[in-house]
């Protein structure tokens, strides 16, 4: 588990550079990847399905990203594009694709409904958690600009 | 030039950098309006799509003014993002005339970014990072290192040949499928699904998803749709090239290969 997460932060971290985030940032973005996949792990250790774990694991993502965002003063685009990299669905893309070669027909469909299933879930979990109003994020700012003045 | 004109080319020139860094639509179509706002213009109309901005000011007056710009799809660059943003949190703070606002945009646009090695690196890093999350072994991982390096040389190259998105897509991931079944063939024990899943990451639409939902979600239908579109398109170029891939080795290998 912890080995899970050291290579998540970095695996993040690397994708952040390929992105041109600003350096100060990097270790946000990786914490935030971080804990995507966390929870993830986690949904998954409880007995759920692919599709619900990633929908819970963007959602937390998204809401973690808005308030990194809100206190680094940086759009929350910064950390919610780097830290959903752990969540899309490349091993499923690549099933699909694979089984579809071999004439698999049953499993690259059954690969091919997941993965989409995947997507979904993330524009789900994204959604939900760009529901909350900006105005208690910006309350956030607030707080943290008055202990720094 | 009339005032209102070059007001007009500050603030698209802005949103024209800050669309083609990769931001959202709606905050490129707020900070544009805002820039205009602040140096006092009123009445005007901005209209922005994922490739393009148009905005006009005061159409009934004598100095109106309209200005349209093309902005093709780009690489996505968070660091010129967040630096576009403090300037227009500057500008509208009114810390900042038109002419220092014009000059910051030019350290903004040639912000030199990253070395390409480190670019190789980190990609490596990422591809070896991801295959050993989806459960390969650290043997896995360090050819999917080699392999994500070998991707970003590719990605850097074409890009400087100005290649389109398709053939990047497809030749890239088809790369990464021919090392590592190479590997495979020649005996080195790797799990080649999982290298090839490590070094395809790079390429993955994850990028495109996640805006498309965000223009969405903010109402722009036609730009998330484009983003959309670019996410399953990209998406499908993956899967052609490590098709292709695979096939061609089945072919060579005579189904010999226990692929």
């Amino acid at each position: 588990m912890i080995d899970q997460m050291i290579v998540s932060i970095v695996a993040t971290i690397a994708f952040a550079v390929l992105f041109y985030v600003p350096k100060k940032e990097y270790l946000f973005c990786g914490i935030n990847g971080a804990i995507g996949w966390g929870v993830y792990l986690f949904c998954r250790s409880y007995g759920t399905g692919v599709t619900v774990a990633s929908m819970w694991a963007a959602l937390v993502l998204t809401l973690v990203a808005r308030i990194m965002s809100a206190i680094r003063k940086m759009p929350s685009t910064v950390f919610l594009i780097t830290g959903i990299f752990t969540l899309v669905p490349g091993a499923g893309l690549y099933y699909t694709s694979y089984y579809l070669i071999m004439n698999d027909l049953e499993r690259c469909i059954e690969k091919g409904i997941e993965t989409f299933k995947i997507a979904g879930a993330i524009v789900l979990g994204i959604i939900f958690g760009l529901i909350l109003p900006q105005s208690w994020f910006n309350y956030l700012s607030k707080i943290t600009i008055k202990r720094k003045g | 030039m009339p005032e209102s004109k070059r007001i007009l080319n500050l603030a698209i020139s802005v949103g024209e950098l800050l669309l083609k860094s990769g931001a959202e639509i709606y905050r490129v179509q707020e900070t544009v309006s805002r820039i205009l706002e602040s140096y006092g213009i009123k009445d005007y109309h901005v209209f922005v799509i994922t490739n393009g901005i148009f905005a006009t000011v005061y159409e009934q007056r004598e100095d109106a003014a309209s200005m349209v710009r093309y902005v093709p799809i780009d690489d996505v660059n968070l660091e010129r993002v967040a630096e576009i943003n403090q300037l227009s949190r500057e500008i509208c703070d009114g810390r900042c005339s038109i002419v220092e606002a014009h000059e910051k945009l030019e350290t903004c646009k040639n912000s030199k970014g990253v070395k390409n090695s480190t670019l190789i690196f980190a990609c490596g890093i990422g591809s070896a990072g991801f295959c050993y999350l989806l459960g390969a072994r650290p043997y896995d991982s360090m050819i999917s290192f080699f392999l994500g390096m070998l991707l970003e040389v590719f990605l850097i190259t074409a890009r400087k040949h100005h290649a389109s998105k398709f053939i990047m897509n497809i030749v890239g991931s088809a790369l990464v499928t021919i090392g590592s079944l190479i590997l495979y063939v020649m005996g080195a024990g790797i799990l080649f699904d999982k290298t090839i899943i490590g070094g395809i990451i790079p390429l993955l639409p994850g990028v495109a998803l996640t805006m498309a939902i965000r223009d969405l979600f903010s109402g722009d239908y036609l730009s998330g749709g484009i983003r959309l579109i670019d996410a399953l398109l990209t998406g499908m170029c993956i899967a052609i090239g490590v098709g292709a891939a695979i096939k061609a080795f089945q072919l060579l290998g005579g189904g010999v290969l226990p692929l």
